[in-house]
């Protein structure tokens, strides 16, 4: 076993070192300080066939391993850190999850033009409440029949706006965390897909990254990628690949930081000699070499197992991390060696020290990365204490119906929301003044930061008229905007509602709001975000934009008279909802001793929220010892 | 003398009655008293099937004798090692020692551990598939686990479809000579305490059973001989929709359960009205008992039956009366599910006992699902409650529709 690369990839590299010194290097410099991508010299690497160096011939790739795509991506990278990730993004995450999850259609639409370097293409992961913690994902994609409506935005975005073709993840199933994203193609340029300013980084500035945003974009429903709730392990699967490109990358930078300090230290004399003389320097040197030794291994490791398609997930972790520590250090010890000159801008270990940084937070934080290694060296028990979902919590309003209308035209949701209204027993002949206090107001409307600008506190005093109802408000509405009065706003910490109906317009349900409301008979959310836990606790709901619902509902609800005054208010009747069964239980056949997933077994670390299929192997029945093949389902 | 019943041309019921014992396991209340099941089978071999408790276990020998006339007891197999029907298997040893015992090894383990020695050479150890030959007859051995002992196992008779069923399908009761299902009216006189024996005594284990029932439904069964009360030899089909219902927790009736727990009379009296109302209108399958002089297993045994519960509970320092806590512990030991509960609470200075009952309900039991309109009186039902109690029945009612 000769631990070394191939004289193919060697020659492989020398073209690509040969292209990154001569058309990259000269212009590194200004690229960085004018934040500028290199689009020529990215069209140029998709004619020499480097845009998808691991992908098939027939798919337009080069038919190369991944051994060649990280040595790739590290020579780009030896020169400029942007250029290395501009390439790591397009293959690993922009392409990898069109080849690897793609209908064949799919792949002959999108992998063709991105493999030959025609397209350039992005991911979108990345959301401000969901970084490292995919499962709190909340931009949307609703089915309406025939497209999904995608909506939301994804941050810190590799390649956003440059890219043509984007892979990105949204929540289709609400409320079913990981298991509920799915990932789907979006292509620049269609209605409603939007970009962000493009940020002001520290470093890898050559590289494009914006804010993606999403209003209401029509995806056709053959642009789902994979199958549906498969987002999650899509998306993992993506980045335990990328992680091998972001490996590369920073395995790169450290590199051409230490041929510059190495090249300096020897040129450098101070007492009479080259600094590299100086132990304290060559120690410096000789530490980077050995760490670059190592990251080198760890990386064409990573690569070499997943071309022999072996589990390479934990591989690629320790490449990324180790990599990008390395990378961080090595950087750093090089400008060091450069002294005060190294500090100056137009220096390449100023730029390299400012690049390396990056590798070691973005696609999955170091911190996530032992997170991973960790997970795969100790037993699933640890699964079992610290990966087991927390329970889903009840809904904080008791069970409600939880009724969403759906189908059709807004006015038809409208219309079946007031028709369940009224076969509920409300009558919207009568009303209440809109300044009734809360708490014995029968009726409130009450308004969340989803409404906007304070003009449109109208449609709220609108539709409470029509709906004969006073007017309310969640905490920031009153307390921050002070739209209302402070004694309007609805929570346990204001007014508590214990009257018949609450419409909730913007009102995304903190829990303290949905605490003050939990006595309400009916409980109406109408609110664009169909993720808002409010939804979670209503009896009623229509997702849509509060602009275009409050004056259909408000129209909806008006007979064309003056309200009358409402009778004395009489507290009407929840419906009865019976209660669930928990699920997923399993009995012990050697003592009859009950698994439940929602108790998890405490006495053995076992989370509340670990399913029986994820206990460890070696968990026994914590009553008489018998093995987990001792169980079987309750049917 | 003997005392026994021909089965079929070469199997005899063995058993025996016993109507001394005034609890059976020490804690359900037998006033019809119980009887053990034993089974003798006459083929090329002789096989015993299971034993007697020990209180009946001179008439069970003489029994045994009286059948075997003279021949040697081959075998016995223990499907069940509960004392009620092991209790004799050293005693029968010690008269038939060429006996073979065939039963399973933790079967093995649980008759060492109560002292029911079995030498060694004298086992032969089965597990789940296997079958033994005896001559005409071939035996074949099926797990029953937690039904409701864990090394539960039944037997079945591959060439007459016959299932000595253990525990499984047996009832309270002495037999007073009837053996078979079709000589009794058992709707009328047996079902309530065959309902009241699995209830209480394999009510908790209904996922097992029904596992049971499920490899049942492979054999094409023609008898089932259980270790108490009638064997069934026809209309099987009736007993397991019996068990089905009550494995799965379903009700068998629309109706209601009303327990009460009443120091003076006054929770009593508002139970009553309660009552009165639903039957006023039309739900006139209305169960009403004293929780403090009912004996609890009748209580479970209503649960199973019932779709609906009614509590009604005076505060006892300040928390649950505790007869009637003890009732609310046996339905989730039980595992009892699926109810729909309406609460009538009675609290003089401080009323905690509706919210205390429906935490246990809703955090404890699986599935129960407790009316939003209760009653709450201070001390004595007036006219001021009658509304929240007209709520109550119509709740029920409505509910009753729905569900």
């Amino acid at each position: 076993m000769l631990f070394t690369t191939t004289q193919e990839h060697e020659e492989f590299r020398a073209k690509v070192r040969g292209f990154a010194e001569t058309k990259i290097k000269p212009i590194a410099f200004m690229l960085d300080k004018e934040n500028k991508f290199p689009d020529e010299q990215v069209k140029e690497m998709g004619e020499l066939g480097w845009m998808g160096i691991p992908f098939p011939k027939e798919y337009g790739g080069a038919g190369l391993d991944y051994i060649s795509y990280a040595i790739a991506v590290e020579e780009l990278a030896r020169v400029d850190g942007g250029a290395g990730v501009i390439l790591s993004a397009h293959v690993s995450l922009g392409s990898y999850p069109i080849f690897a999850f793609g209908t064949e259609e799919q792949k002959r639409k999108y992998l063709v033009p991105l493999a030959s370097g025609k397209k350039i293409g992005a991911f979108g992961l990345t959301e401000p409440n969901a970084g490292s913690d995919a499962g709190e994902t909340e931009t949307t994609a609703e089915f309406d029949g025939t497209h999904w409506i995608l909506n939301g935005n994804k941050i810190f975005i590799t390649n956003a706006g440059k890219a043509d073709t984007y892979v990105v993840f949204a929540v289709t199933e609400p409320g079913k965390g990981t298991r509920g994203i799915s990932a789907f193609i979006v292509e620049k340029g269609m209605p409603g897909f939007t970009f962000g300013d493009h940020y002001d980084k520290l470093g890898i500035r050559s590289s494009a990254t914006a804010e993606l945003i999403f209003n209401n974009v029509k995806l056709p429903k053959e642009n789902l990628l994979g199958k549906r709730g498969q987002g999650f392990k899509i998306a993992m699967a993506t980045l335990d690949g990328g992680r091998i490109g972001i490996a590369a990358q920073a395995l790169g930078i450290a590199q051409g930081a230490y041929e510059a300090a190495l090249n300096y230290s020897k040129e450098r004399i101070q007492f009479n000699a080259p600094i590299c003389q100086n132990q304290g320097v060559s120690f410096k040197l000789a530490d980077m070499a050995t760490k670059l030794r190592a990251a080198r291994f760890l990386v064409y490791s990573a690569a070499e197992l997943k071309q022999e398609h072996q589990d390479y997930g934990m591989e690629s972790a320790m490449a990324k991390m180790y990599a990008s520590d390395a990378a961080v250090s090595i950087t750093n010890d090089a400008l060091q060696i450069f002294g005060g000159t190294g500090y100056l801008k137009g220096m390449d270990v100023e730029r390299f020290y400012r690049d390396a940084k990056i590798t070691t937070i973005y696609e999955g934080t170091n911190e996530i990365q032992r997170v991973v290694i960790a997970s795969h060296i100790t037993d699933k028990m640890s699964v079992a204490k610290h990966g087991g979902a927390p329970k889903q919590n009840a809904a904080i309003t008791g069970a409600r119906k939880k009724q969403i209308f759906k189908d059709g035209t807004p006015e038809e949701q409208v219309a079946a929301l007031v028709e369940a209204l009224k076969n509920d027993g409300y009558d919207f002949t009568v009303g209440i003044p809109l300044d009734t206090p809360i708490s014995d107001a029968e009726r409130v409307v009450s308004a969340g930061k989803g409404i906007g600008e304070k003009a449109n506190m109208k449609l709220i005093e609108d539709l409470a008229r029509q709906a004969g109802a006073a007017v309310g408000s969640s905490r920031p509405v009153a307390e921050t905007l002070q739209y209302v009065p402070i004694d309007r706003y609805v929570g346990m910490s204001g007014q508590k509602f214990n009257g018949n109906l609450y419409i909730a317009c913007g009102i995304s349900g903190a829990v303290q709001h949905l605490k003050g409301i939990k006595n309400a008979t009916t409980i109406v959310a109408i609110n664009i975000n169909a993720g808002a836990p409010i939804f979670k606790n209503c009896d009623y709901g229509i997702v849509g934009d509060v602009k275009v619902i409050l004056p259909l509902l408000a129209k909806a609800l008006n007979n064309g008279q003056p309200k009358k005054p409402a009778p004395p208010m009489v507290k009407m009747k929840r419906p009865l909802i019976l209660k669930d069964m928990p699920e997923g239980r399993y009995v012990c056949k050697g003592c009859g001793y009950e698994y439940n997933p929602d108790l998890g077994d405490p006495d053995a670390d076992v989370k509340p929220g670990t399913k029986f299929q994820d206990l460890p192997e070696d968990w026994v029945c914590p009553l008489c010892n018998s093995a987990k093949t001792e169980f079987v389902p309750v049917k | 003398m003997e005392c026994v019943r021909k089965l079929t041309n070469d199997l005899y019921w063995v058993g025996a009655d016993d109507r001394r014992l005034a609890l059976f396991e020490n804690i359900h209340p037998i006033p019809r008293g119980v009887s053990y099941n034993s089974y003798l089978l006459l083929d090329e071999k002789t096989v015993l099937f299971d034993t007697a408790d020990w209180s009946v276990c001179k008439q069970f020998l003489e029994n045994v004798e009286g059948v075997l006339k003279g021949r040697k007891l081959d075998y016995l197999i223990i499907n069940h090692v509960e004392p009620d029907h092991a209790a004799s298997i050293e005693e029968v040893l010690l008269r038939h020692p060429e006996t073979t015992v065939i039963s399973n090894e933790q079967a093995f383990t649980l008759m060492d551990q109560f002292g029911y020695r079995v030498e060694g050479e004298k086992q032969i150890v089965v597990k789940e598939g296997d079958t033994q030959k005896f001559g005409k007859h071939t035996i074949a051995f099926v797990a029953a686990p937690m039904v409701h002992w864990p090394e539960a196992m039944v037997s079945f008779d591959l060439t007459t479809g016959t299932l000595f069923s253990a525990d499984a399908f047996g009832s309270f009761g002495a037999l007073g000579g009837r053996i078979f299902n079709d000589e009794v009216d058992f709707d009328r006189d047996w079902l309530d305490d065959a309902r009241r024996y699995y209830t209480n005594i394999v009510g908790k284990y209904g996922p097992f059973v029904m596992d049971l029932l499920g490899k049942a439904s492979q054999l094409d069964i023609k008898m089932i001989c259980p270790l108490h009360g009638p064997v069934w030899r026809n209309n099987i089909k009736y007993i397991v929709d019996k068990y089905i219902h009550w494995a799965t927790y379903e009700p068998e009736e629309k109706g209601v359960l009303l327990v009460y727990a009443s120091m003076y009379g006054n929770t009593e009296s508002t139970a009553s009205v309660l009552a009165a109302k639903l039957a006023e209108k039309g739900m006139t399958n209305i169960h009403m008992y004293d929780v403090s002089k009912t004996d609890i297993s009748y209580l479970i045994s209503d649960a199973f039956k019932y779709s609906h519960l009614v509590l009604a509970s005076v505060t006892y320092n300040l928390g649950i009366y505790p007869k009637m806590l003890n009732f609310l512990e046996d339905m989730k030991a039980l595992n009892l599910q699926k109810r729909i509960v309406g609460i009538i609470e009675n609290g003089s200075w401080a009323c905690t006992v509706g919210g205390l009952m429906t935490e246990f309900l809703e955090n404890n039991m699986k599935a129960m699902t407790v009316l939003q309109d209760g009653v709450t009186i201070n001390s004595r039902m007036t006219g001021g409650q009658e509304r929240s109690m007209n709520d109550l029945v119509d709740a029920i009612l409505n509910s009753m529709k729905e569900a």
